[in-house]
């Protein structure tokens, strides 16, 4: 092809879409390449997106496809279809909710009124390399060549493992999100949910949801909908799962706790994604190649402490750091070069997050912590309030509840373990 | 030899929640996520084939909104060679006869032109009219359910599969033929063709200041056709009843059900 552009954009998800974004205003000649029929078809998250990273890649952030701002947070346990919650009440504007598919149009658009260019429906098969060097991309029996190439494909990132520079991806590194939206009024999610017009839920829940596995649950308000869903370790299920992901979902939604919500609620959409979960071991060698740059996903970043998931906001900020170092380079794209994009990573907030929560991937093989805790914290409960006549001690409430189902010993070792990850 | 081809494009719902306007009969497009008609890209691979073998271009056109573009984008992807987008507020709420006669003043327009191919019908409204209606409008010979075409001493040979024959006809230039649907697997984009269709929008708007057409032909005014009412298949409720135990008596049952709920 008779083409050439300084840069290839492979992806029109956040982490491209910012990249492409600013290489665009810094005045390169960008193309991204997108294999959705839209940018955004392909992609998927829970439900919420923390407003600094972003606003910091995109201006203009007001603009954006916004539903509604956070300002409650609930963390539950679940079991025997009760809940002991924690909420928290608070006034924050940190992190919004909205469709993905939405807001990365969104990105995109920003990106090619910048002046980049987006093609869509094209699959880009793996890398051009030449001589050590990246030097383009092949789709199929085209080529097309660029000075330097994004590669911000997602968690599923066959470019990158067809051209020999990832493992191939495992079950034990990803875990699988599943969601279903459910279409309810404006008024019902203001009215089951104790919100004012602007304002969202988020909701994580942890127990039997997940039969027992290592994961939680979700719940994030849209503006006139709500999206339920499940994150399970895909190490675990699949080995023990035995039942399909999607009756999982229906089960949480016919739940108890959340089918008062639902009753007359419409499924409007089903959506099931990888998600990065062993960020050590997803982090490829190099994060940056002669003529290459890994940005969002592709790169594992994402970050998951159970009670906040962070996905497009770093994905976001890694396209934009990968623009920054692209555009210092000034023609120099050699893998020294372009190192300087590792070095800005790993003193982003990106990269120290990443790194002090380097242990709650642990975390997550200690199965007490989804099913024997949640179950203590229930029967606790009960005895504490679901009085007749004799009223209960606390100590007394939790020791009952303890016995059997978990040491003393145990059960500190395991505190300790939380508090020192998280 | 070679051909020059028009190939008539659909942007359509892609949903089986088809929305009516209860005041004017029509569709209601907005928000509706869009395709191509599939029978329009089976159109497209067709009239891409005959090029392959004979040279010559193939141009898209679109009676549509301006979002159809996005649908004129995937079949320039696909490597047609330019695509006309004849769009005008003045067109809105057409039947198929103000359709089809717009559609044919564009191709009288375009003027060069030695084939019309289309697909036979359309998944949302399925009347299968402009094929002939356009046909009719510029007095050309017309052949649907075609399968095959061979271009020989300036005729086209075609062939039409029919449930229990297969016809052959010999057309003389310029002709129009609507494709037999799953004749034909469309073939996917490609990068160059959709870097293209992006980097040198070839994608030309006619308004009907380009055509000049009578307001009384064209659009609402023009389509004599009155959606009087529509009534959707009404949902029947399953009953979920199991006939279990031995076959011959279940069967029995069955039948006695069935003839009870009057449909045997």
């Amino acid at each position: 092809m008779q083409h050439k552009f300084d840069v290839i954009v492979i992806g029109a998800g956040p982490a491209g879409s910012s990249a492409a974004y600013n290489l665009a205003k810094a005045g390169f000649n960008v193309l991204v390449i997108e294999r959705g029929r839209k940018p955004g078809a392909k992609s998927m998250f829970g439900g919420r997106v923390y407003k600094a990273p972003v606003e910091k890649a995109f201006d203009d952030l007001d603009k954006a496809p916004i539903h509604r701002w956070v300002v409650k947070e609930r963390i539950s346990m679940v079991y025997d279809e009760e809940a002991l919650t924690i909420e928290y009440d608070g006034r924050g504007r940190h992190s919004f909710t909205t469709y993905l598919t939405d807001l990365s149009s969104w990105m995109a658009d920003k990106a090619v009124s910048a002046g980049a260019k987006l093609v869509t429906e094209v699959v880009v098969d793996k890398l051009l390399i030449e001589d050590g060097w990246v030097k383009g991309i092949v789709s199929g029996d085209e080529k097309l060549y660029a000075d330097v190439v994004v590669d911000a494909e997602g968690i599923n990132r066959l470019v990158l493992e067809r051209s020999g520079l990832v493992e191939k991806l495992r079950p034990e590194h990803v875990a699988l999100g599943f969601k279903e939206v459910l279409k309810l009024s404006k008024e019902d999610v203001n009215k089951f949910f104790g919100l004012d017009d602007d304002e969202g839920l988020a909701w994580v829940f942890m127990g039997e949801y997940t039969d027992g596995l290592p994961g939680g649950g979700f719940l994030y308000t849209n503006k006139d909908s709500v999206s339920l869903g499940l994150v399970i370790y895909l190490g675990h299920a699949v080995k023990e799962l035995e039942r399909h992901v999607y009756d999982l979902i229906e089960r949480v939604r016919l739940s108890r706790i959340f089918n008062k919500y639902f009753r007359d609620a419409r499924v409007m959409e089903y959506s099931a994604h990888m998600i990065p979960a062993d960020i050590k071991a997803l982090r490829p060698k190099r994060l940056v190649y002669n003529g290459l740059v890994i940005a969002g996903d592709a790169g594992g970043f994402l970050l998951n402490l159970g009670y906040t998931y962070r996905g497009v906001d770093f994905a976001a900020y890694t396209g934009y750091l990968a623009a920054k170092a692209i555009s210092e380079a000034s023609g120099d794209y050699s893998l020294e070069s372009l190192s300087k994009y590792e070095r800005y990573i790993d003193e982003s907030f990106v990269g120290q997050d990443l790194k002090r929560f380097s242990g709650v991937h642990d975390l997550y093989e200690n199965r007490r912590l989804f099913k024997e805790y949640p179950m203590l914290a229930i029967n606790m409960m009960r005895r504490l309030f679901n009085l007749e006549y004799e009223s209960t001690r606390f100590k007394d409430a939790f020791n009952e509840s303890r016995k059997g189902v978990v040491g003393l010993t145990t059960l500190l070792k395991d505190l300790w373990g939380v508090y020192r990850k998280l | 030899m070679a051909l020059n081809i028009v190939v008539g494009i659909k942007y359509v719902p892609n949903t089986t929640n088809v929305n009516i306007d209860p005041k004017t009969g029509t569709l209601v497009r907005e928000g509706v996520p869009s395709v191509v008609n599939p029978h329009d890209l089976v159109a497209v691979e067709f009239a891409l084939e005959l090029k392959d073998r004979y040279g010559g271009k193939v141009t898209a056109l679109s009676m549509a909104p301006p979002q159809a573009r996005a649908g004129l984008e995937h079949v320039l992807g696909m490597g047609v060679d330019e695509a006309i987008l004849v769009s005008d507020r003045k067109f809105a709420g057409a039947d198929t006869l103000a359709t089809s006669y717009v559609l044919a003043k564009a191709i009288e327009k375009i003027g060069d032109y030695d084939l019309v191919v289309m697909g036979h019908e359309t998944i949302d409204s399925s009347t299968a009219h402009i094929g002939a209606q356009v046909a009719s409008w510029l007095n050309l010979p017309y052949i649907y359910y075609v399968t095959g075409l061979e271009y020989r001493d300036g005729y086209f040979y075609v062939t039409r599969e029919l449930e229990d024959r297969v016809e052959r006809y010999k057309l003389s230039k310029p002709s129009l033929i609507a494709i037999k649907m799953h004749s034909r697997i469309p073939r996917h984009v490609r990068l160059e063709y959709k870097l293209r269709a992006v980097l040198d929008s070839p994608i030309k708007v006619w308004s009907n200041d380009d055509l000049g057409l009578d307001p009384n032909c064209i659009g609402l005014r023009g389509s004599p056709t009155v959606v009087s009412k529509v009534e959707f298949t009404p949902k029947v409720p399953r009953k979920n009843i199991v006939f279990e135990g031995d076959i011959r008596e279940s069967v029995q049952k069955l039948i006695k059900a069935l003839l009870e709920e009057g449909v045997l």
